[in-house]
């Protein structure tokens, strides 16, 4: 059985051109869902790797108006749903409303905005709301009851779970901790829809099989940034793709 | 000296000062993290909370705060400097006289000293001048807490003195060198460190500023400069025209400024770096147009943004004001107008330190001179019977090879050299 993955990419990492390849390798590869994340100067829940991509982005020439014309060209080769995760300042600096609407006409799925929680969000969730698409809260291990009762009383689509504490790329071990911790989620949870996303630090099929029955898809993204540096001199596309081989 | 009674939480009914717990001052504040951030942040409002209401907390707070960090510190008559302006008054809080040199030591206590009762044995921090670096060392040492300091690389370079004496006290400061390698990266490191150690770590924020209840803890622990200041100005009955205070991220000017908040008087003046220019990075000015509402390190204020909303870069000869954003409490107050902004480029800051020093054998901290030059230039426009008060934040101690280079030139470099070459043989 092959494995549902959200794969996360930096645009215009390595570079601008290079950025839709690595997409076309998830497409190819077999990725249900892409997430795009739209680099920031100051990305505070990110590790070395993703750093590394967003400062080389960002030193490409990234600009938001890019970033969605990016979106616009791996809509024109398939109909892969598109998360963006952006940081807060992003949509701030363009308008919540401005931004989700521009999202919203490049047929994005969704947004991941760790910076901006349910209660403190701008309006991020209502007005993705409105414009037809789902914001996707992200919770980690260290939440209360409380607190994850009030997120899945909002009925999200989709949920992003982060598996242990930290920030992205350091490798996490799946045992009773994280799995306890999606068990969790999934009885808060009860009968309602919500598809589970669980990542942070997910770089091998292995993971992802202990995961596979406890989660709606697994979220792989330091490990592609290492795949290119590590691999990319031989053509990014064939390098993701073989990642990708390896972990679906 | 009389001295003012420290933590009782000022309650003041005018809009600005609703009281200590704002979370929100205005548009701006808030606390914009991720998720797991937030757990360790709800617990550090309660635990907050709980100690300012604590007998027991106040009284070996206030005791640290006397017997260690040396309060209350002075409010000196700068006689000479008033004579050689003309015009007002001009007055000089000595915070720079605070154990450890600088305002810092006041928030660093008063948190550290929270740490331990909340059972975390770990400290980290920020800093930028070094200054808070030091003050959080220091309170590490004294109250036997573990302690890592980050520090961007270009401000290492720049406060290596102050590198010094944090490895003396025993912390390890460890050099950031992602982004501009400057105080808003080592905020960012810290983040992401807290994120993984929050359980037995407790992050020693040294500025107004970062996601509640930072800004609100760090101006009640600075607000005994601004008591100090009130009581002395009752005691010498003078007529305060304005209080005048740099901002960084503006922990020293929202204490200083404190209890005069929710009043018309005096002016309130705040200096923020003027640097080089008023170009794109030449400066970190962020009020006066500069900055730009933004989401950053957890909170909402102006921040110096580029044309598609990145962090953008700044410039100051002080490493302590060179931060792109504003404390929040400081930037509402601004839109407001309760606070003045104006600015001191590098060269004014540099003549204000050679003034003060050869006026009152006063060595400002560089960071302290943008306060210093402002009041210079404001000086001379009032009449002689009005007082202003200068907030000498810090000394500057930690400046000798910053200023040695630009005030002594040849010799001093000589000096380096010969001093390397006898380390080397
Ligand atoms: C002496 C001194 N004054 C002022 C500052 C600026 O910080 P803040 O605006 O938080 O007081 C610093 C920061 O390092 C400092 O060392």
């Amino acid at each position: 059985m092959k494995h549902r993955l959200m794969t996360h990419m930096v645009a215009y990492y390595p570079d601008g051109a290079s950025s839709v390849k690595v997409a076309a390798a998830m497409i190819d590869g077999g990725s249900t869902y892409l997430e795009i994340q739209f680099p920031f100067s100051d990305p505070t829940s990110d590790g070395p790797a993703i750093q590394t991509a967003c400062t080389q982005a960002l030193e490409n020439g990234f600009k938001v108006r890019l970033g969605f014309e990016l979106v616009s060209s791996i809509r024109a080769i398939s109909d892969i749903p598109i998360f963006i995760m952006c940081y807060g300042n992003t949509l701030l600096y363009s308008g919540v409303e401005a931004f989700i609407d521009r999202c919203a006409q490049q047929g994005v799925q969704g947004l991941i905005v760790p910076d901006l929680p349910f209660d403190y969000d701008e309006g991020l969730f209502r007005l993705s709301e409105k414009h037809g698409m789902s914001a996707v809260p992200v919770v980690a291990p260290t939440i209360g009851p409380q607190r994850l009762e009030s997120i899945l009383r909002t009925e999200p689509r989709f949920l992003y779970a982060a598996l242990r504490k930290g920030i992205t790329g350091k490798i996490t071990e799946i045992g009773d901790d994280n799995i306890g911790f999606l068990r969790r989620i999934s009885t808060a949870a009860g009968k309602k829809e919500i598809r589970i996303l669980a990542g942070f630090g997910i770089s091998h099929r292995e993971q992802i099989d202990l995961l596979a029955t406890h989660v709606h898809a697994s979220i792989v993204g330091s490990a592609f940034v290492r795949t290119i540096i590590e691999n990319g001199g031989k053509g990014v596309y064939a390098a993701v793709k073989h990642k990708m081989e390896e972990l679906i | 000296m009389v001295w003012t009674q420290i933590h009782e939480p000022h309650r003041n009914e005018e809009k600005q000062v609703k009281g200590i717990y704002n979370d929100y001052f205005g548009d701006f504040g808030g606390r914009y993290v991720a998720e797991i951030l937030r757990t360790p942040l709800d617990e550090l409002e309660r635990a907050w909370r709980e100690s300012m209401d604590s007998d027991a907390y106040r009284s070996e707070l206030q005791d640290l705060l006397v017997s260690y960090a040396g309060r209350p510190t002075p409010l000196l008559f700068a006689q000479n400097a008033t004579r050689s302006c003309g015009g007002a008054q001009i007055f000089i809080k000595l915070e720079g006289l605070a154990n450890t040199g600088a305002h810092k030591i006041n928030n660093a206590l008063g948190q550290a000293l929270l740490a331990k009762r909340m059972g975390k044995g770990r400290i980290i921090a920020e800093t930028g001048a070094g200054q808070h670096g030091v003050a959080t060392a220091a309170a590490c040492a004294k109250l036997g807490l573990k302690c890592r300091v980050y520090m961007g690389e270009i401000d290492i370079r720049r406060q290596r003195p102050n590198v010094f004496w944090m490895e003396l006290f025993g912390a390890e400061v460890v050099p950031v060198v992602s982004g501009s390698k400057t105080l808003k990266d080592a905020i960012n490191e810290a983040l992401r460190d807290w994120a993984g150690s929050s359980t037995s770590t407790h992050y020693l924020i040294g500025s107004a500023l970062g996601p509640s209840p930072y800004p609100d803890m760090v101006r009640e622990f600075q607000s005994v400069i601004g008591r100090e200041v009130e009581e002395e100005m009752r005691r010498l009955g003078l007529e305060v025209e304005a209080l005048i205070a740099c901002v960084g991220g503006g922990s020293n000017a929202i204490g200083f400024f404190a209890p005069f908040l929710g009043r018309e008087k005096p002016r309130l003046v705040g200096v923020e770096a003027g640097g080089r220019g008023s170009g794109t990075g030449e400066h970190a000015a962020r009020m006066g147009g500069f900055g730009t509402p933004g989401i950053v390190h957890g909170y909402k204020s102006l921040f110096l943004l580029d044309d598609d909303g990145q962090v953008g870069k700044t410039h100051s000869i002080s490493a302590g004001l060179d931060y792109p954003g504003i404390g929040p409490q400081l930037a509402s107050l601004g839109r407001e107008g309760r606070i003045e902004f104006t600015r001191a480029s590098d060269d004014e800051s540099l003549a204000a330190v050679r003034f003060f020093a050869s006026h009152e054998g006063l060595i400002f901290a560089l960071e302290s001179a943008h306060a210093g030059a402002a009041a210079l230039e404001m000086a001379p426009e009032m009449p002689e019977n009005r007082a202003i008060i200068v907030h000498m934040s810090g000394r500057g101690d930690k400046d000798l090879f910053i200023l040695a280079k630009q005030l002594a030139g040849k010799g001093w470099r000589d000096f380096l050299l010969q001093e390397g070459r006898e380390d080397e043989a």
